[in-house]
């Protein structure tokens, strides 16, 4: 079961009626290597024009630009990443992570590594896991041009963390998924139902492995940038009744997670979850959960 | 023999930094400063961690830019240079004297680094002539060795990356154009 009116026909049954977007590049700037204020004037002056993402605090669309923001001496220099505006949430979505020992799980191309690592202000440790070698060197390049001193970079499949005898307070969860249409312009030609459903499965694997190198009481973000709900909320849902993790409240951009799926009742707490439907950002999905102790 | 070749590399710069040897790890040909929390927390099995200061290739050291900004916070070999020869030299290019706005005290096949009026560190270069005195203003009077460029450059030719060893270890690498207009 593939093609587009199949899967708009599914987004219509889960109340969200398709359009097609084109959201705007985003950047995030690291606070660590230079103040907002500074990267933004100093941007400006290149005739960047910027406007202030509202749910972020240090996000910034770019709304005008003669060359690309990723050749700039500042981009170079660390001093901002470049950064889809939704995918700037999941990392902001921790209680507390100076000083703590947090896993990025599924890491490249590392802009999520290099957003903890700013907001633990280069303190603690970042471990952050990739499985393709050829996906590690941009890893790599991302870390030492962001400055980032706090990361250490493995090359291993998420779903055998626990080889690493490491437990961690923090787990950042940027799963592989199948994407959505707004950043693959070919999607709904390659994407079938089959896929989702493979990388449903793959998804609870890495979710079953990164609860058990989690700390008692410790918090996993859950976040993909698919719009399936077998991705998302019937992932959470089954979390929810074999992982021992609850669903905790999260003030962010989106809407709330769904309860009920194709007729199929959910756990009620899964509407603590954010759903993000295509409009000024991609397709997202994120939550965060606690391991009980 | 670990510090060895960081040593003698910044010293190439009339520089010295203080580095906690204990906490310096060698990764295949990658050396790695790590704070105590990384280095008590993490398995030394790992691609990339802390600091990463640079690679041994040979009998050649290859800094990290993260390594050149510790340099530049020193008392160091350094030229300040225009807005448009910071670019230009992050495009690749060689320093004209005319672009150069601070510190023409050095000789002759000198290394120094390359920084912008903010005191950024962009790269570091090897000069081609004594720059007080005599240097035409439009003269190439640094060779550009290594720049901040080099991050895009490394993601276009990630599969041939035996011949970026090449070319940084040459001194004498042609001027590469622009990226940006």
């Amino acid at each position: 079961m593939s093609s587009k009116p199949f899967f708009v026909n599914r987004y219509q049954k889960l109340g969200w009626t398709y359009k097609q977007v084109n959201p705007k590049q985003a950047i995030r700037i690291n606070t660590t290597n230079a103040s907002r204020a500074d990267v933004v004037n100093r941007l400006q002056s290149l005739g960047i024009a910027l406007e202030k993402i509202p749910f972020l605090e240090d996000g910034y669309w770019i709304c005008k630009s003669k060359f690309s923001v990723g050749a700039t001496a500042e981009y170079l220099l660390g001093l901002y990443s470049i950064q889809e505006a939704a995918a700037q949430i999941p990392a902001t979505l921790f209680t507390e992570l100076e000083d703590k020992t947090v896993l990025d799980a599924c890491a490249s191309p590392g802009g999520k590594t290099v957003q903890l690592a700013d907001i633990m202000n280069n303190g603690g440790v970042i471990v952050a896991l990739e499985l393709k070698k050829r996906k590690m060197f941009a890893l790599a390049n991302q870390l030492e041009r962001s400055r980032v001193t706090n990361a250490a970079v493995y090359q291993m499949d998420a779903r055998e963390a626990s080889k690493l005898s490491m437990k961690f307070d923090c787990v950042l969860l940027d799963v592989p998924c199948s994407g959505n249409y707004v950043t693959d312009k070919g999607w709904f030609s390659k994407r079938s139902l089959k896929d989702v459903e493979r990388n449903a499965g793959r998804q609870r694997q890495i979710l079953a492995e990164a609860v058990k190198v989690t700390k008692d009481d410790g918090e996993l973000v859950y976040a993909t940038c698919s719009l399936e709900p077998e991705e998302n909320e019937l992932n959470v849902d089954w979390a929810i009744a074999n992982l021992s993790v609850e669903v905790e409240t999260i003030n962010c951009h989106g809407e709330n997670g769904l309860t009920n799926v194709f007729g199929r009742e959910l756990d009620r707490s899964i509407e603590k979850c954010r759903r993000i439907w295509p409009g000024q950002t991609q397709g997202f999905f994120v939550c965060k959960l606690r391991r009980q102790a | 023999m670990t510090m060895k070749e960081i040593k003698d590399f910044v010293a190439q710069f009339n520089a010295s930094i203080a580095l906690d040897e204990s906490r310096i790890v060698r990764n295949r040909n990658r050396y790695y400063l790590l704070s105590k929390k990384v280095k008590n927390q993490v398995p030394e099995s790992f691609f990339y961690a802390g600091s990463y200061l640079g690679a041994v290739k040979g009998a050649s050291f290859f800094p990290s830019f993260l390594l050149l900004s510790m340099i530049a916070e020193t008392k160091a070999n350094k030229l300040v240079v225009d807005k448009k020869t910071a670019w230009l030299f992050i495009c690749g290019r060689d320093i004209f004297k005319k672009g150069i706005l601070k510190g023409n005290r050095l000789k002759k096949g000198d290394y120094t680094l390359i920084l912008n009026e903010r005191n950024e560190c962009l790269g570091f270069g090897k000069t081609t002539c004594n720059l007080h005195g005599e240097a035409d203003a439009n003269k190439v009077v640094v060779k550009n060795i290594l720049d901040i460029g080099d991050f895009l450059r490394r993601e276009k030719r990630q599969p041939k990356r035996q011949k970026r060893s090449r070319r940084l270890q040459s001194s004498s690498n042609k001027p590469r154009k622009p990226t940006r207009k």
